[in-house]
Parts: structure tokens; sequence; C-alpha cells
């Protein structure tokens, strides 16, 4: 054995033989590690990815109906006028009858058509736009272009109108 | 201290025998048997006591996941060996980078003095095997402290048992350098 290996033998024990006698701590709990990286990679991110697109597009749909039904954007106008509708509803029902599904969907479906009809007339809201002669819009008074109903837009009530002179 | 051919393993032999892999008791038996042993080898690859102490118990938190598939064909004591000598290798990478950006942020100011807890573990041979690869550093600590054998040390340091004998010349050599001895 060499001198340094000697040394070494003496000077580890020096060092490390009080550790020995040291209280052993109580072991750390080992956690399941759901990191950053688990979250922003691989599998994880995928997942992420498609939960917040889930999210928004919900968001989004919330906000176009809300907006098709009511011609509001602002959500809080939405429940005040639902509200009034389910109490118009209410009001109109005969002695002993039940019921106002039916009412408050007629209601809601008119409301929806006007909506579209209005929009149709005065533009889709856009700050510039040509309605059907072709005259261009501030398309301030637009109501949005939503078709509330759900059901296809009613193409036979536009009224064609004559061709625009370009230049005149 | 035992023959280096039987090696530190041998003494263990029987109490190693029964643990069971996946066995939350024997996992337990196993962390207050090799507890002080493997903190005794960080002492000498981290930087200090709290850190090796922090590196334990990491070694032991990473055994533990693997405890249900650790397969008993090493010494089980090498085989967290090997864990603890990983953690330390992954502690000196991350202290590289917390360094730099320390020496960023004292520029201009005093260095801060000596941990006096690290004073009684003051040592230029232990600090000389603190700047060497880890691995060669662990392959001398668990020679010449621990008394393994070279299939012990093959097994914690990852090598080919025929390695081991070189590997640990090459230490030497390196050790020798760092000290500035001939």
């Amino acid at each position: 054995m060499s001198d340094l290996e000697r040394e070494l033998e003496s000077e580890l024990h020096r060092v490390l033989d009080p550790v020995s006698s040291l209280p052993i701590p109580p072991r750390r709990a080992a956690h399941p590690r759901v990191s950053a990286r688990t979250l922003l990679g691989g599998a994880g991110a995928a997942l992420t990815f498609k939960i917040l697109t889930g999210v928004a597009a919900a968001a989004a749909a919330v906000t176009v109906v809300g907006a098709a039904t009511t011609g509001s954007l602002d959500p809080s106008v939405w429940g005040q006028v639902v509200e009034e509708q389910v109490q118009t509803c209410k009001n109109a029902l005969a002695q002993g009858e039940h019921g106002i599904g039916q009412c408050v969907s007629s209601v809601a479906s008119q409301h929806g058509q006007a909506v579209a009809s209005s929009a149709r007339h005065h533009g889709d809201g856009s700050s510039k736009s040509k309605d059907n002669n072709g005259n261009t819009n501030n398309g301030n008074n637009g109501g949005g272009n939503g078709n509330a109903n759900g059901h296809p837009k009613d193409r036979s009530t536009r009224s064609p109108g004559p061709p625009a002179s370009r230049g005149s | 201290m035992q023959s280096r051919e039987e090696g530190a393993a041998s003494g263990a032999a029987k109490a190693e025998e029964a643990y069971q892999p996946g066995s939350e008791a024997d996992f337990e038996r196993l962390y207050r048997n090799t507890y002080r042993r493997i903190l005794g080898t960080l002492i000498t690859l981290v930087r200090d006591r709290a850190t090796a102490e922090d590196c334990a118990q990491e070694t032991f938190e990473r055994a533990y996941r693997n405890w249900k598939s650790w397969q008993p064909d090493a010494p089980v004591e090498a085989w967290l060996h090997r864990i603890a000598i990983n953690v330390a290798i992954s502690d000196r990478r991350h202290q590289r980078i917390r360094q730099a950006g320390e020496l960023v942020r004292r520029l201009g100011r005093p260095a801060p003095g000596a941990d006096p807890s690290l004073v009684a573990e003051r040592s230029d041979l232990v600090a000389a095997l603190k700047k060497l690869p880890p691995k060669q550093a662990a392959a001398l600590v668990l020679r010449h402290y621990h008394g393994y054998s070279n299939r012990e040390i093959a097994a914690a340091i990852g090598v080919p048992e025929q390695t081991v004998a070189s590997r640990l010349g090459a230490a030497r050599k390196q050790l020798q350098a760092v000290l500035g001895r001939p």
C-alpha cells in the first residue's frame, strides 16, 4: 500500500467515522412527480393543449349563443333578456295551463330571426361593409349576423337588387 | 476491516438475502442499515454536509421508486451507491449553474466566510476528492473506506469488473495531481 493510500484511509476514517454515530433522520416520503416537463412536453403537452382548446371553444360558444340570442355582446344583458321572456310567458299562461317551455322557445326563435334580419338589413356590424345595393355602411347599427335559432338562413327573403354600378 | 476479496457486502450478506424487492418493511430496514454509509460517501462527493444529507434523501427516494424492480444480481448497497453517485453528478452539474449566478450577484462584494459546521470536516485530501470526477472519487472511497471488492465497485460505478483496477489507478493518479504531489 502506498503512502497516499494509507493517508487516504486515515483521513477518510477521521472525517467519516463520526458520521456513523449520527442519528438517522426519518426517510423523506417519495412524491409522485408531476413536473412542468410532464405538463409541457410529450403526451402531457398534447393533453394540456386539448384541454385548453376545449375550454376556449366552450367559452367562445357561450359568447356566440348569448350574443345571438340577445343581440348584445354584454353577458349581463343575456340574463336580463331571458328573465323578461320567462316572465312574459308566465303571464301569458291560461288558468290551469302548465309549462312555458314552448312559449320561451318560440320567443327566443322569433328574437333570433329578428336579430338575423336586422343584421342582414344593416350590415354585419363590421366597421365598413357593403349592403346588397353596393352602398357603404359604417356598420354602427349592425346587430351582428347571427342566426339565433340555429336554422339555415332564409335566403328567399333577400332582395337581390340591382348590381352596384362601379365608378358612378 | 474485511478482506477486500470478500468485500463489504459479505458482512451484510445474510441481511441482503432477506430483502424482498417491493417490500415496504424491507426498504425501511435497508434505509436504516445503509443511510450512514451512503451519507459518508456523499460527503466526499458534494460540497458540504447539508447537501450530502439532501442527496442521501434523494438517493433513497429514487431507490424507493425503483424498489419493486430491483434485481438482487448485485449487492443492494452497491446499487444504492450507484444511485447516490448519479445524484452527486446531478448536484455538481446544478452547483456549477448556481455558482455562475451567485458569482454575478456577488461581484464587488466580499465572499461569505467558511461555514463553521464544515470546519470539523476540513481536510485537504477530502477537498481534493471533491475536485475529482465523481465516479473516480467514489471508487477511491468505496475501496479505501468502505472496503468494497472490485465486483462491488464495478456495480456501483457502472463499469465492467475488469476495468475497476485501471479506474482506481487513474483515480489515484488524478488525486496526486490535484494535491500537487509527484
